[in-house]
């Protein structure tokens, strides 16, 4: 029962407190005489939606709608939505405005945005970049020397355009530092209430100069699929498309580099710009005089990690100290990492309390300030020495040996020679052929074992060859054929007679060898009998072909 | 021995002295050329010892065939003469026809990180990593003979199990597994076959452009000693992939390729 309650509140809990919005959009505003229009009204955080009655419009013609629902629940949220999809046929040129339409959900009138259409004549000249631009996406045109702004170049293509992808992106960016991600991210976006796909390239700028610089001017190529027309009967059946490539340009866009302000600079600073968290941690605290304590300090935020100089703990008069170590971790595009640096701290004598503590300060070009940021000393328990004399080895801490590296000797010997591959036809056939062979022979064995007919019909001939080589008169011939007869039919033997023939259409040598086998056993007619066994071999021939 | 009262002994012994005569005397060029190339061997083996390093190389490039060993050695006296870029390609060259030599690995590895181009010959994708690793880990021919094993194996067990009904079940797991196992040296061999040949930097800084043309907008450049695959090869440029699937055209002299053509 309590089950039942939980599956009740998960599924109702979106449906009261889901937020319902209605927007509408067509697949293209501008639209050659005899093409149509997709208009999507969609309905989000609901799926009880009314149709909205849709006016007259004078060289318009509305057909749908087709309704399309969807559920889903990701990371258990449940979203829903119903698209009503409406068929616009013009029925002439000309401006035309699709008004704002009402959409009654749940008693509550939602209005959708009005759309303009355009259609031209057949056959006039569109404007692809109206269909396909580019824009660069930057937070500020105004960046600090040594910080990592996110630039990203979007590129929207009208819904209608088949594209295939981007196949090359070439940009001029001198002293900006500028790098972008392989990868292209996809979605939608409504403009102006017509639908574009819409190909992301992020990327991010680090200038490593001062000054009025300048992004661009870009060429970014789209790979646009057209069908292949008139080319071959096989590529009219496969449909096959070409690809071609339609280069988009994006204008220079200015960005003015900062360089860092020098008032308010603190006296440690050491060159770190972005927004950072520090955090130190020791472990463990309580120790011996003697051993080790290792500290960790990590800083991690927004921004060049590369700029984060080193943390020199100072203050360390009472500990015997080890050479730092740090390892570095950002992502593809440098605007986020972390640095941690970790140093052995070893306590001389019972005097060292505390570690000291650690301060970085830094430039936040989002604030557009200095700030420090840092943590308070840790507390130290630590106890006298004496311990460090009953240490096990593997406890008592030694001074890090540094070893020697460097590349392996020679070999003495020459080695073996590369080995060629077996030919892999060979040795992959025989094995599937002979499981094959084998597997047909045990069916063949099995078949002859349980079905007598078949066992009786392949041996029949073998059989009968053998006994016909040793007779020697008109009656051993018969019994020969009436066992061949039998066991071909399986039938008994001693039923085969001439009567066989027509039942059994059998050739008509039979009856001759029967009626002249007879006239020889019981009217004492001279018979050749190796005329007969002849025949007879040719009637197995001849049945067993 | 009684010969006259053991005439078919006496021709068997006949014979296998004459196959022996015969053998020797067929491998007798073969014996002398190996003993010659060994003498090579071990000659620029001195010439490296006497830190000759250069002459080594040139000593090292005349034995033919080249053993996995000659590579190796040959990878180790650049890396003296200071070439570590062409080092780096001859350890990949060793590690071609040895692929689990220790020796072979633990220069490679040092010889890159030296370069600073360890991280950037590695695949940033996980998957792409372990199959890369699975397929590097043998040779085409030792994943060649895996095959051919995982097709016997399989075959015998089906028919073991066609034969044996009373171990059907044990069997057909087995003949699984050994299917698994010829799946994967299948995937392996077609893989290591349909492989773009790899190429490695041996000039200090390469360029990467947008276009096979000298004037192009350099795309990201290449240290000494990084591999790259080679997409599309016109002559004079090639269309080279990096690790991490950056892709541009860089001059052919300024790589080599792992695997001579």
């Amino acid at each position: 029962m309590r089950f039942f309650w939980v599956i009740a509140l998960v599924l109702l809990t979106p449906q009261v407190f889901a937020e319902v919005s209605v927007s509408a959009t067509v697949d293209q505003a501008r639209v050659s005489f005899g093409e149509s229009i997709s208009l999507t009204i969609s309905i989000n955080g609901t799926q009880s939606g009314g149709q909205p009655a849709i006016p007259k419009i004078e060289g318009l013609n509305f057909a749908g709608p087709a309704v399309n629902t969807s559920v889903s629940i990701v990371n258990g949220a449940m979203s829903q939505s119903v698209s009503l999809v409406y068929q616009v046929t013009p029925t002439r040129t000309g401006e035309f405005m699709i008004p704002a339409l009402d959409v009654n959900v749940a008693g509550k009138i939602f209005k959708t945005n009005p759309i303009r259409l355009t259609v031209d004549k057949p056959g006039a000249q569109t404007d692809m970049s109206q269909s396909l631009f580019a824009k660069v996406r930057l937070n500020s045109q105004q960046v600090y020397l040594g910080q990592t702004a996110p630039l990203d170049v979007i590129v929207f293509a009208r819904a209608n355009l088949p594209v295939r992808g981007l196949s090359s992106f070439n940009s001029e960016a001198e002293g900006l530092g500028y790098k972008y991600s392989g990868n292209v991210k996809q979605g939608t976006q409504s403009i102006n209430g017509e639908a574009f796909n819409v190909y992301v390239v992020e990327g991010a700028i680090s200038p490593t100069r001062a000054g009025e610089l300048k992004f661009g001017p870009c060429v970014l190529k789209v790979q646009l699929a057209t069908q292949v027309r008139n080319r071959s009967i096989f590529d009219e059946m496969m449909g096959r498309i070409e690809v071609r490539e339609v280069p988009v340009t994006l204008d220079v866009v200015p960005i003015e580099v900062l360089p860092l302000p020098a008032e308010g600079r603190p006296a440690d600073f050491a060159g770190a710009v972005g927004e950072w968290s520090l955090s130190v941690d020791a472990k463990p605290v309580e120790v011996a005089v003697g051993d080790p304590i290792t500290v960790t300090v990590r800083i991690a935020g927004n921004g060049n990690i590369d700029t984060v100089p080193a943390i020199q703990l100072k203050g360390l008069e009472n500990f015997k100290t080890y050479d730092p170590t740090s390892k570095t971790t950002k992502n593809e595009l440098g605007t986020t990492g972390e640095r941690v640096f970790q140093q052995v701290l070893v306590a001389k004598d019972t005097k060292a309390t505390q570690l000291p503590d650690v301060r970085l300060s830094y430039f936040d070009p989002v604030a557009k300030t200095y700030k420090t940021t840092g943590q308070a000393p840790i507390e130290l328990k630590i106890k006298p020495g004496g311990q460090a004399a009953v240490l096990t080895g593997s406890e008592r801490v030694r001074p890090a040996e540094k070893l020697g590296q460097d590349i392996v000797y020679l070999k003495g010997d020459r080695g073996p020679v590369a080995s060629v591959p077996p030919p892999i036809w060979p040795w992959n056939v025989v094995p599937v052929l002979a499981l094959a062979g084998a597997i047909a022979w045990k069916r063949r064995q099995e078949r002859l074992t349980g079905d007598v007919a078949y066992a009786r019909r392949s041996r029949a001939a073998r059989n009968a060859r053998q006994i016909l080589a040793g007779a020697t008169t008109p009656e051993q011939v018969q019994r020969v054929l009436q066992e061949y007869l039998g066991d071909r039919l399986n039938l008994p033997a001693a039923g085969m007679t001439a009567s066989v023939v027509e039942e059994h259409r059998l050739p008509g040598k039979v009856r001759e060898i029967f009626e002249v086998c007879d006239a020889a056993r019981f009217a004492g007619a001279r018979a050749d009998v190796n005329g007969l066994k002849q025949q007879l071999e040719q009637v197995i021939d001849e049945l067993e072909k | 021995m009684n010969w006259k009262s053991k005439p078919v002994g006496c021709a068997i012994a006949h014979r296998i002295l004459c196959g022996w005569a015969r053998l020797v005397r067929n491998s007798a060029p073969y014996l002398i050329a190996a003993m010659a190339v060994a003498d090579d061997f071990k000659a620029a083996n001195a010439l490296f010892d006497a830190g000759k390093f250069a002459e080594a190389v040139a000593a090292y490039e005349k034995i033919e065939p080249k053993t996995a060993h000659v590579f190796f050695n040959l990878g180790n006296a650049h890396y003296r003469a200071g070439q570590v870029g062409r080092a780096v390609l001859n350890y990949e060259r060793a590690r071609l026809i040895a692929p689990g030599d220790p020796d072979i690995l633990a220069n490679l590895k040092f010889a890159e990180e030296k370069l600073g181009v360890a991280e950037v010959n590695v695949s940033p994708k996980l998957v792409v990593r372990f199959f890369r690793s699975l397929a590097g880990a043998r040779t085409t021919a030792q994943w060649t003979r895996y095959e051919i094993i995982g097709v016997w194996a399989t075959m015998l067990l089906i028919a073991a199990a066609v034969w044996r009904p009373r171990w059907r079940s044990g069997l057909v797991i087995l003949a699984v597994m050994a299917g698994i196992g010829l799946v994967t040296a299948t995937a392996m061999v077609i893989y290591r076959n349909a492989a773009r040949p790899v190429a490695v930097v041996v000039v200090p800084k390469v360029e990467a452009r947008f276009a096979p043309l000298a004037d192009a907008t350099v795309h990201f450049q290449l240290g000494e000693g990084t591999k790259v695959a080679i997409r599309e090869d016109r002559g004079q440029w090639v269309f080279v992939e990096r690790a991490d699937e950056q892709q541009g055209w860089v001059r052919a002299e300024e790589l080599e390729r792992v695997a001579k053509p």
